[in-house]
């Protein structure tokens, strides 16, 4: 993992996101330590480990809402550590939310018309969630008060708000989350879009690993704070402490 | 698809046109009247609304704050003291530099503060007026401590001088329509910034509003408009005291603002119409009127957050999709209709 990190500073493409050893604790408490990665455009990461593993707080120390203790965050080789989350999303990195977030008492268009509208977009933002809006059944739903939307789509709101600002880096916290398995597969069809337009880095954090196999060519484990493993899904997964680890953390919450 | 149609709606509201229509029949009074009880009342209710919509402007980015008595007093005796010292006597001048100081002195404040989440910026708030208000007993060089400020000249226009009551009134209507167009003006092209900071301020930040930048903007045109409240005071009474500008009577304006509605820029102006009204009726002075209003907050959170507009708005709302539904419309039009919002 060190070797990889002395690589990956010799070149920084536009719209890369780069994690260079970044730890955080809460006081004494450690959460994670010395995590690093590296997304380029059109990447798709998946980072799984059990509840209390640490992945929420990587993407809020990621996308600027907590500071790290230590180490270093660098989007298209410009170190954005501890700048805020209002910055580094004008610069492109965008992160969804494991809840339902939606601004609950403005409706749908009014929903996306301020994603777009904070993120100093155009009406070639509007274009291009065209499809989407299609296929998750929302364009009839424009109109609708977005919290009295069903709970799936209320989700699905969430995704496209943060694809509405047009991200070169998206981290999704748990996208699929308390989604039924039908509606599961539109977490696919937004990833696969962003994925080609606008040519999003995607970081995805998740508890599913069918949705974790199918979208990711790569991820990474984490368990208690510190990375297990990386690499490709079925090898990870078939991995004898990676599997420890979840039937542990299984063990435990049994217990 | 008709989605591409979609333009940023920043034009004034329904709300906030009839509140500058209501706000300049106030011009009439001196016309209709020669009562100087109705333009002693008149003339409140204009200060009334003025400084309620310093809070109104707060809530809409669902920020309490207390510091209108502050920003008023400096108003107040930005004018007196420039009448006094300065000789400025053109009310649009006056009117200017009672908007400017106390804006002035809200941006540092604001950039300091508005960082502070919540319940802190309530509290620091309520310090800030604390403090003015001893300020104001300790500098009797500038500000004639607790003897207060008198004797300024009568203020002017084109050359006419508003010495009369009807003058003063006039003053007072135009400062009140002043403020009502400025707050209109910010809040409806604004309304979409200051709704998404009302309601998840961490969604807006992470799709990229630098939310602190408006919330100075509005803390800084707050403290304007109450600025030029405290002109109006100041002017009605001929003297500019400390005990106008008491913190306890912060309490007074945001229940303006919260008993009339804080949805619509009607409901402070509802708010300070009935209950400056009601409050010379029954003659409650002082602390008894404070403790009213406090009464009566507590009533509308727990019972009616939009307030008296709002209860009325959602009243006439119920009224019509009763008897649409008795037409036989579509439900869903009724229900698209009452989520827009008064």
């Amino acid at each position: 993992m060190n070797g990889d990190v002395g690589a990956m500073t010799s070149h920084a493409g536009e719209g890369e996101l780069r994690v260079d050893k970044i730890s955080m604790r809460f006081g004494g408490l450690k959460v994670f330590e010395d995590i690093s990665l590296r997304l380029c455009p059109r990447d798709i990461l998946g980072v799984i480990g059990p509840n209390g593993a640490g992945k929420t707080t990587l993407i809020n120390v990621i996308c600027g809402k907590l500071a790290p203790a230590a180490g270093h965050v660098f989007l298209g080789g410009a170190d954005v550590s501890g700048k805020s989350t209002h910055t580094l999303s004008r610069m492109g990195l965008v992160r969804s939310f494991q809840q339902t977030n939606t601004f609950r008492t403005a409706t749908v268009r009014e929903n996306l018309s301020r994603a777009i509208r904070f993120s100093s977009g155009s009406a070639e933002s509007w274009r291009r969630m065209e499809e989407l809006l299609d296929r998750f059944d929302l364009s009839q739903r424009l109109d609708e008060q977005s919290d009295k939307l069903p709970y799936g789509l209320q989700k699905m709101l969430g995704l496209l708000l943060a694809y509405a600002t047009t991200p070169k880096v998206l981290l999704l916290d748990e996208p699929a989350a308390g989604l039924e398995g039908r509606e599961r597969s539109r977490v696919d069809d937004f990833v696969h879009h962003a994925q080609r337009d606008p040519g999003c880095a995607i970081l995805i954090v998740e508890h599913d690993m069918d949705l974790i196999r199918r979208l990711c060519p790569r991820i990474m484990v984490l368990d208690a704070g510190r990375l297990l493993a990386e690499g490709p899904p079925d090898e990870v997964l078939s991995r004898r402490d990676v599997i420890d680890a979840y039937v542990g953390a299984i063990d435990e919450e049994d217990e | 698809m008709a989605i591409r149609s979609v333009r940023h709606v920043s034009a004034p509201g329904p709300g906030e046109i009839a509140s500058a229509v209501i706000v300049a029949f106030a011009f009439a009074v001196p016309f209709v009247s020669d009562s100087q009880l109705v333009y002693s009342l008149a003339n409140q209710i204009l200060i009334a609304i003025t400084a309620s919509f310093s809070v109104y402007i707060m809530l809409r980015m669902d920020l309490m704050t207390f510091a209108v008595p502050a920003f008023m007093a400096l108003g107040g005796y930005a004018f007196a003291i420039a009448s006094l010292r300065g000789g400025i006597t053109d009310t649009i001048a006056l009117a200017a530099l009672a908007f400017a100081i106390p804006a002035l002195v809200a941006l540092p404040l604001g950039v300091l503060i508005l960082r502070l989440r919540g319940v802190y910026f309530v509290l620091v708030t309520f310090v800030l007026t604390q403090i003015l208000d001893l300020l104001l007993f300790e500098t009797p060089g500038l500000t004639g401590g607790s003897n207060g400020l008198v004797g300024m000249p009568p203020t002017t226009l084109f050359g006419l001088t508003l010495d009369d009551n009807r003058g003063v009134l006039f003053v007072a209507a135009g400062l009140t329509l002043a403020a009502t167009l400025i707050t209109a003006g910010l809040t409806s092209y604004f309304r979409q910034h200051f709704a998404a900071i009302e309601e998840n301020e961490v969604l807006a930040q992470s799709l990229g509003l630098v939310t602190w930048r408006y919330k100075v903007l509005g803390f800084v045109v707050a403290a304007g408009v109450a600025g030029m409240a405290g002109f109006a005071l100041v002017n009605m009474l001929l003297t500019a005291h400390p005990s106008s500008f008491s913190p306890i009577s912060s309490v007074n304006y945001i229940g303006y603002a919260i008993i009339g509605g804080r949805g619509s820029m009607l409901g402070p102006i509802v708010g300070s119409g009935l209950l400056v009204w009601a409050t010379n009726l029954f003659s409650i002075q002082g602390e008894y009127s404070q403790g009213l209003f406090g009464v009566l907050i507590i009533i509308v959170v727990m019972l009616a957050k939009g307030g008296i507009v709002g209860a009325v708005a959602s009243l006439c709302r119920r009224f019509t999709r009763h008897r649409r539904d008795r037409a036989g419309v579509a439900p869903q039009t009724a229900a698209r209709e009452a989520s827009t919002p008064l």
